[in-house]
């Protein structure tokens, strides 16, 4: 049962976010969306789901709400292990992280983020236009995470040819080997969730390729809304509108008070 | 060999780190002192303060406010993600430079996560009033545990690309081991650290309770560190379990009983966020930020950090209510599977 007209765009991010995650891997977790996202991979198709974040906490069952914070007391109940940000970080580099699971201001094609300050860089650095809150962990993440999966708002001004700054590396300029060549070891942008469809990142060009669209847009519309060129796969599929059973969860049980999934 | 010219120590070169260790006084003493007697010993005007806890949890909060209270110039500050306790410091810069401020931030994040930007940092970013030093909270957190080892820098696997490095004092170099690329980023030795703790006992042994966020790191690296903590405890209690011990004892130097002192952020099994409070305190430092009028933070500093003597007498403008909820509050987040 669905009900098309009934839901946000938050709330299908949620959704889409939630079906790339795997059951019984390991998914190093950003703040806002990427909580919600996992929290309802776990409640549904990956209940052996383990998030890891970034202040310290290794496999929470997050039994006792959404964290509004990834140093959250809420992530620490029932953890398996917890140390503090050396250690979480100390892991991802290692290898443990099979997902990263992060969020931006602006993303180019091939998946490099900004979250640090719109303006001129380096010339407008120390007196930015717009000033944004900095990496956090999120180019630790993007450098080390195995496989990562983006979330970015989708208009014009943030799908952009060129970012006003690089804080967490994507595929770079997209040529063969490059993140590897920069000493990186993950793989990389995997999945980009936007509020109007799902990309992936062509295997030659590494430049994001729409896979599915959701609900009312189609390949030309999310074009339109795009300041760079989009790759289209030949095999576009629609993503479906949430069930009222995934809407159910988000609304009532995952963030009842509309922490991050805004009413 | 003579350090490299272009290398600028923004705290305490590796060396200067080294012999304040050596000449400090390393007794097993009691340190409790009151939080104005630590701010006005151990922090000095132009020293690269090392601020302790996660966005708003477990920061350092009562011993920004009586930072503020004091008076400090030219402050260097350095953390990976901060929230209030960077907040109360730089509100203090806004409304009057010449009673305190801020000369360079060395910082992987200032904001608030749910509870949105923050418009202080805006304010001093964007009209250009702070040296800015981007960094990722690993690179922070390792700058800070080079420091506690004694290194001057940690090899580390960001950041290698994108325009971090170029922001700040990373070298990229070709491992000598696997010729690959590697990023060194150099020590961050702080000359004193500000850190709030769940529980020390006199001599300055502290339990940390939820995330260490990278309070060891800090307090072992830092020439001197001041601790805040909620409980003050029997040394008895804590030589029954020594390896829970977070910071060991010679690397602190004060001691301040603060119950409450993260607050309104919050602090594993105590209290969780007040986030009314920290929405109204972000209320009074926007207008400032949008057009310059100082009016309600101005008010906000003269009620809540300049009219009281001490944080107890902040804490006690909540109603008690409003502490109990934040109490009971965390205590649902600490109970666990059922």
């Amino acid at each position: 049962m669905t009900d098309q007209a009934n839901y946000t765009a938050q709330e299908i991010i949620v959704v889409a976010g939630s079906k790339i995650l795997e059951n019984r891997k390991i998914v190093f977790v950003g703040t806002g969306l990427p909580m919600v996202a996992t929290l309802m991979a776990k409640l549904t198709h990956a209940p052996e789901i383990i998030p890891v974040f970034e202040a310290g906490a290794v496999g929470p069952p997050l039994s006792v709400g959404l964290p509004i914070s990834v140093g959250d007391s809420k992530t620490f109940t029932g953890a398996s292990y917890v140390k503090g940000l050396n250690a979480a970080f100390e892991m991802t580099q290692r290898g443990y992280a099979d997902f990263g699971f992060i969020g931006g201001a602006e993303v180019d094609m091939f998946g490099n983020l900004n979250s640090t300050m719109m303006g001129d860089y380096p010339a407008g650095y120390q007196k930015p236009a717009v000033r944004l809150p900095g990496s956090g962990g999120a180019s630790d993440m993007a450098a080390s995470c195995e496989r990562t999966i983006l979330i970015v708002p989708h208009d014009k001004r943030k799908f952009k040819e060129k970012l006003s700054y690089v804080t967490s590396p994507g595929h770079l300029d997209g040529s063969p080997n490059a993140r590897y060549t920069a000493g990186m070891q993950g793989k990389g942008p995997y999945r980009l969730i936007s509020t109007r469809g799902i990309f992936d990142f062509e295997e030659k060009t590494k430049r994001m390729r729409l896979i599915s669209v959701f609900p009312g847009e189609t390949a030309a519309s999310i074009q339109a809304a795009t300041g760079f060129e989009l790759l289209v796969a030949s095999d576009v599929s629609p993503f479906p509108p949430p069930t009222s059973e995934e809407l159910r969860l988000i609304r009532e049980e995952i963030d009842p008070t509309g922490v991050f999934v805004k009413k | 060999m003579e350090t490299p010219t272009h290398m600028q120590w923004t705290g305490l070169s590796p060396d200067e780190a080294r012999k304040a260790l050596v000449d400090k006084d390393k007794s097993m003493r009691d340190k409790t002192m009151t939080l104005k007697e630590a701010v006005a010993r151990f922090i000095k005007d132009g020293d690269n303060v090392g601020v302790g806890g996660f966005v708003n949890i477990r920061q350092p909060i009562a011993i920004t406010h009586e930072m503020v209270r004091h008076g400090f110039k030219n402050l260097t500050l350095s953390f990976q993600s901060a929230g209030l306790a960077a907040d109360y410091l730089a509100g203090a810069m806004m409304l009057d430079e010449s009673r305190f401020s801020i000369k360079r931030i060395e910082l992987a994040y200032w904001a608030h996560e749910s509870f949105g930007l923050s418009p202080m940092f805006r304010y001093l970013a964007e009209r250009g009033k702070i040296e800015l030093e981007d960094w990722s909270n690993y690179n922070m957190s390792a700058r800070f545990k080079a420091g506690a080892m004694g290194l001057p820098f940690l090899p580390t696997r960001s950041p290698l690309a994108g325009d971090v490095p170029s922001s700040n004092r990373t070298k990229i170099i070709d491992c000598p081991f696997t010729g690959r690329k590697i990023a060194l980023v150099p020590a961050s030795n702080p000359n004193v650290a500000i850190i709030h703790v769940s529980a020390a006992d006199k001599y300055g042994n502290c339990i940390i309770r939820g995330t260490d966020a990278t309070c060891p790191e800090i307090a072992m690296a830092a020439a001197h560190t001041i601790v805040t903590c909620e409980q003050l405890v029997d040394h008895e209690v804590i030589a029954n379990h020594p390896k829970d011990v977070g910071i060991p004892f010679p690397a602190v130097d004060a001691v301040i009983h603060v119950p409450f002192g993260a607050y309104p952020g919050a602090c594993r099994g105590h209290y969780y966020f007040n986030g009314d409070h920290i929405r109204w305190f972000h209320g009074a430092a926007a207008p400032m930020h949008r057009s310059g009028d100082s009016n309600a933070l101005k008010a906000y500093y003269d009620q809540y950090i300049y009219g009281v003597e001490t944080f107890g007498d902040f804490i006690q403008k909540f109603p008690a209510d409003k502490l109990m909820a934040d109490q009971a509050a965390e205590a649902q987040n600490c109970e666990g599977p059922a």
